[in-house]
Formats: C-alpha cells, sequence, structure tokens
C-alpha cells in the first residue's frame, strides 16, 4: 500500500513542476463552466422554469459541473496508450506491483490536486456571479450524491483504461479519445441535464454507461428524484462497472500476449 | 509578386505533405472527422431542442441564432484549417528543433504557421458555407450591402485569429512552460459560438473589446442582420490592424529571446 502512496506523492511532485501550465488547464475548465453558465442564464431571463427545471436548479447544476469533472474526470490513464506504444510498459510490468493499482494511485494525484482548485473556483463562481444556488441539506440525497461519485470515479477509469489500452492494437490512440470526449461532453450530460431531452432518447440514454458519469450524481444532488430513479440508476451503473472491469481484465491479458516492447 | 508566388507553392508543398500524411493514417483521420461533427450535430441539436420551448434567444429568432453558430463554425475550420501547426509549434521550441526553422531560406513565422494545413477541416468547410446559404434563404430582408460587410468581417476574423496564432507562437519562444495557450484561446473564442448578447456586463465589454471574441465571432452575423451600426465596424478593422501589428512585434520581439534550448 505504501508504495502506491508514494505513486500518488511522486505525481502530485510531478504537476508542481509545471505548475503553470496546470494553472492554464484550471483557466480552461473555468471557461467552460461560464460558458454554459450564461447560456442557461439567457435562456431564465423573464422564465421561471424551463425543461421541469427552475433557475436554480439548473445554475447550480452548471456549477457543480467544475467540481464533478475535477473528481470524475480527471486521470493520467491517456498516458497508459504511450506507455505501451514506446515499449516502457516493460518498466512496469517487471516492477513488483499492480498497474492497474499503480495507475488509480497515478489518477489519484490528479484528482486531488484538480479538486483543490474545483474547491476555491465553485463558491468563486458563486460570489462573484451571485446564482441561485440550491443546497441540498437532505442527508439520504448527500450520502447517495458521494456514493455514486464514487461509481462514476470507478466507471471513468475503466473506460478511459479500455481507451488506452487500445494501443496494444493500434497507434490510433487518440482518435477514440477524442470521439469518447466527444461524447462525454453531450451525452453525459456536461452542456445540459439529459432529462430535458425526448422522453424515448432519454430512456435510452439511461442504459449507457455515460449518464452515469455526470448526470446522475448532480440529479441526485439537486434532489426531487423518486427513490426508484436513484436506486436503478446506481444498479445500472455499478453493473457498467463490473462488466467493464472484467472487459479491462479479459483486454489486458490478451494485450500483454501481443505485447512486444516496441521502440524499446 | 516573385516572393508572393513563392510562398504559395511552399505552402502548396507543405499542404500536399500534409495531405499524404492525412492517407497515411486514414483510421485516425476519419474517427477525427467523425468527432468533429458529432461535436457539430450535437450542439446543433440542443439548438433545435432549446427552440421548442422558447421562440427567441437573446432577442434572436432560430435563424438567426443558427447563422451565429454555422458563421462561428466556418470561421473556426477555416481558421483550424490553416493554422493547425501552431498545435505542435511547442515541440520544437522544447526540442530546440527550431532552429531548423530558423536556417531555412523561409520565413519562420509564415512556416510555424502554415506548416500543416488540417485537411479535416478544409472537408468541413463546404457543409457549412452551404448551411449558412440555406440559413440565410430563411432570413428576410438581407441586403447586398449588408452581405458585402459580413464578408468583410468574416475576412478581418481571419486576421484577428492569425495575430492570437502568432502571439501564442510568441509565447511558446519565450515561455516553454505555456502547453494550453492555443486551447485557452480555443475555450474563449468558443464564447463566440452564440450571439456574446448573452453574457452580461462587464464579461461582454471584455469579450468584445479586450478579447475581441465579439468583433471575431459576433459583429460579422450583427452586420449581416443590420444590427451593427457603421462605427463599430471601422473600430473592429483599426483593432485588428492594431493587433496584427503588435502580434508582428511581439513575435519578433521573442525571436531576440529565443535560446534554442535542448539544441
Amino acid at each position: 500500500m505504501k508504495k502506491y502512496l508514494f505513486v500518488t506523492k511522486n505525481s502530485l511532485a510531478e504537476y508542481f513542476t509545471y505548475r503553470l501550465n496546470f494553472v492554464l488547464w484550471r483557466v480552461r475548465v473555468v471557461i467552460s463552466v461560464l460558458i454554459t453558465f450564461f447560456l442557461w442564464q439567457t435562456i431564465y431571463s423573464g422564465r421561471r422554469e424551463i425543461f421541469n427545471y427552475n433557475q436554480s436548479q439548473m445554475m447550480t447544476y452548471v456549477i457543480l459541473l467544475s467540481f464533478i469533472s475535477a473528481v470524475v474526470m480527471s486521470t493520467q490513464t491517456f498516458r497508459v496508450a504511450e506507455e505501451i506504444n514506446s515499449g516502457s510498459l516493460s518498466n512496469f510490468l517487471i516492477r513488483p506491483l499492480s498497474y492497474f493499482r499503480f495507475n488509480l494511485s497515478r489518477d489519484l494525484a490528479d484528482k486531488i490536486i484538480n479538486i483543490i482548485f474545483a474547491t476555491i473556483e465553485v463558491p468563486l463562481i458563486i460570489l462573484i456571479f451571485r446564482p441561485p444556488f440550491f443546497w441540498q441539506t437532505n442527508p439520504l440525497n448527500l450520502i447517495l450524491f458521494f456514493f455514486s461519485l464514487v461509481l462514476s470515479t470507478l466507471l471513468f477509469f475503466e473506460i478511459s483504461m479500455l481507451l488506452s489500452l487500445i494501443g496494444f492494437w493500434s497507434r490510433e490512440v487518440w482518435a477514440p479519445r477524442f470521439i469518447f470526449f466527444i461524447l462525454i461532453a453531450f451525452l453525459a450530460g456536461t452542456y445540459f441535464p439529459l432529462d430535458i431531452v425526448p422522453a424515448p432518447l432519454y430512456s435510452f440514454l439511461k442504459l449507457l454507461p455515460f449518464t452515469y458519469l455526470v448526470f446522475f450524481p448532480l440529479r441526485i444532488y439537486l434532489g426531487g428524484v423518486s427513490v426508484s430513479f436513484m436506486a436503478t440508476g446506481l444498479a445500472v451503473s455499478s453493473s457498467w462497472i463490473f462488466v467493464l472491469y472484467f472487459i479491462m481484465r479479459k483486454v489486458w491479458r490478451n494485450g500483454l500476449k501481443i505485447y512486444t516492447a516496441e521502440g524499446k | 509578386m516573385t516572393i508572393l508566388l513563392k510562398y504559395f507553392r511552399v505552402w502548396w508543398l507543405m499542404t500536399s505533405h500534409s495531405i499524404q500524411m492525412f492517407f497515411v493514417s486514414r483510421l485516425g483521420a476519419l474517427l477525427f472527422l467523425s468527432g468533429k461533427i458529432m461535436r457539430f450535430i450535437f450542439f446543433f441539436g440542443f439548438l433545435l431542442l432549446l427552440f421548442t420551448k422558447t421562440k427567441t434567444f437573446a432577442g434572436y429568432d432560430l435563424n438567426q441564432v443558427l447563422l451565429f453558430y454555422f458563421t462561428f463554425n466556418l470561421i473556426d475550420s477555416a481558421t483550424q484549417m490553416l493554422f493547425r501547426e501552431v498545435y505542435r509549434f511547442r515541440y520544437y521550441i522544447v526540442s530546440g528543433n527550431f532552429d531548423m526553422l530558423l536556417v531555412k531560406p523561409v520565413n519562420p513565422l509564415f512556416r510555424s504557421l502554415f506548416g500543416w494545413t488540417d485537411i479535416l477541416d478544409l472537408i468541413t468547410l463546404g457543409p457549412f458555407i452551404l448551411m449558412i446559404i440555406f440559413v440565410l434563404t430563411k432570413i428576410p430582408a438581407i441586403s447586398f450591402g449588408h452581405l458585402f460587410v459580413y464578408f468583410a468581417l468574416i475576412i478581418n476574423s481571419m486576421l484577428l485569429a492569425t495575430s492570437f496564432h502568432i502571439m501564442v507562437l510568441s509565447l511558446a519562444v519565450m515561455t516553454t512552460e505555456i502547453d494550453h495557450a492555443i486551447m485557452i484561446y480555443r475555450d474563449v473564442v468558443g464564447m463566440g459560438k452564440l450571439p456574446i448578447d448573452i453574457y452580461k456586463e462587464p464579461l461582454r465589454s471584455l469579450i468584445t473589446f479586450v478579447i475581441p471574441v465579439g468583433l471575431m465571432m459576433t459583429f460579422p452575423v450583427k452586420a449581416l442582420l443590420g444590427v451593427l451600426n457603421f462605427r463599430l465596424v471601422l473600430y473592429t478593422f483599426i483593432f485588428t490592424l492594431t493587433l496584427l501589428f503588435l502580434s508582428i512585434n511581439f513575435w519578433n520581439y521573442s525571436l531576440k529571446k529565443y535560446t534554442s534550448a535542448s539544441s
């Protein structure tokens, strides 16, 4: 366990080497949140409710996106593909550690530093723009919100690892990731809550894993959803985590069989 | 004239190389293209969905909002098509390979800006132009004069984009640490996907007169719709020329600071 803590510590140290780079990354996150924020603020001018969301709920949804993205989507797993393609994966294979736990520890560093920044940014956005913000006080919703965040984080880790494992078979690793992030931007609910789309489409989206990355935790936070909605959502996201875990292990094993340490 | 012809030949040569590279990694290129199309369609769908609940958005109807969105995509794609090399420029600086560009008998700024033409963005330009023409037929009372100013302002937007890209290149020469500068430019410019009227003051003034997203993306369409006064059109041209002048000077200044690290 101690060795993985050192991985996290070293990854944090890497961030402090390229501080300006990281700050600029957070600037990008804030800009994207502000674009969505102002878009919805304009839509709500003169209206109390739209798509069954009142202004306070929608603004909270948009602002918390920054925090959720920091927890769920901050990752270093894209480096796995580079390590496979460059052959430096061999350096990890001969070490007495689990490559998956190693990556989880590396991701942990990413998440810690992103969360620290997000917890500064979110209050700042609230203070500067003074939007109507919804504070959830129901303990059940808060507990399930944090629990769903843990599930979303695991789900994202597995999807991102799977994308990187493509590196065993192809050098085209950035294009699938590019498409994935475009899918995430819309199908995970980073532009708008998914339940505003027509009902048949929403029913379909609920079957996909993307829905449980951003929309589902936020929907639980905002409340006003039935217990069955929360239970079904947690069951579907847990199922995806199990299914993807086995797929990830299988792909990893098959990948290692054809891995030739090319480049080393 | 001879110099212009020489640079056109160089650009054409570099563009042919880019196209050849496109055919080397066909699958990746197709996936990237699909991603770009998906991104466009998703946001387009979102706008259509939005207009099922509202008739106007910041005072504009659906066709007008679509015109803003399509024009943004046209300018954005044209910019990316021409200046894709800027995204790879940091590598030249960090590795010291920029030295190789400096010794060539071609202006290093020209080489750094136009070294890579993105064929994928070129492919998307045609459909964007067709969509703009289609939506224009749905908007009444567009005069020839307004159309002329619209074209002039789009060319002006390209010059503004050029200035920004020159500044990003200069920043990369001066500080190797900046990796996200071009992406920040993209994000900020992305604010012009919709009319900047949606942003509240002082942000609206900031992204109009300081970071000229409004001048680049919103003003051409506003001029076309006849809601932009002549003084602002004039201001846009003067601002662009000033920024271009400053960015070139910044580039020259940054070259003096180049240390040829890692070479």
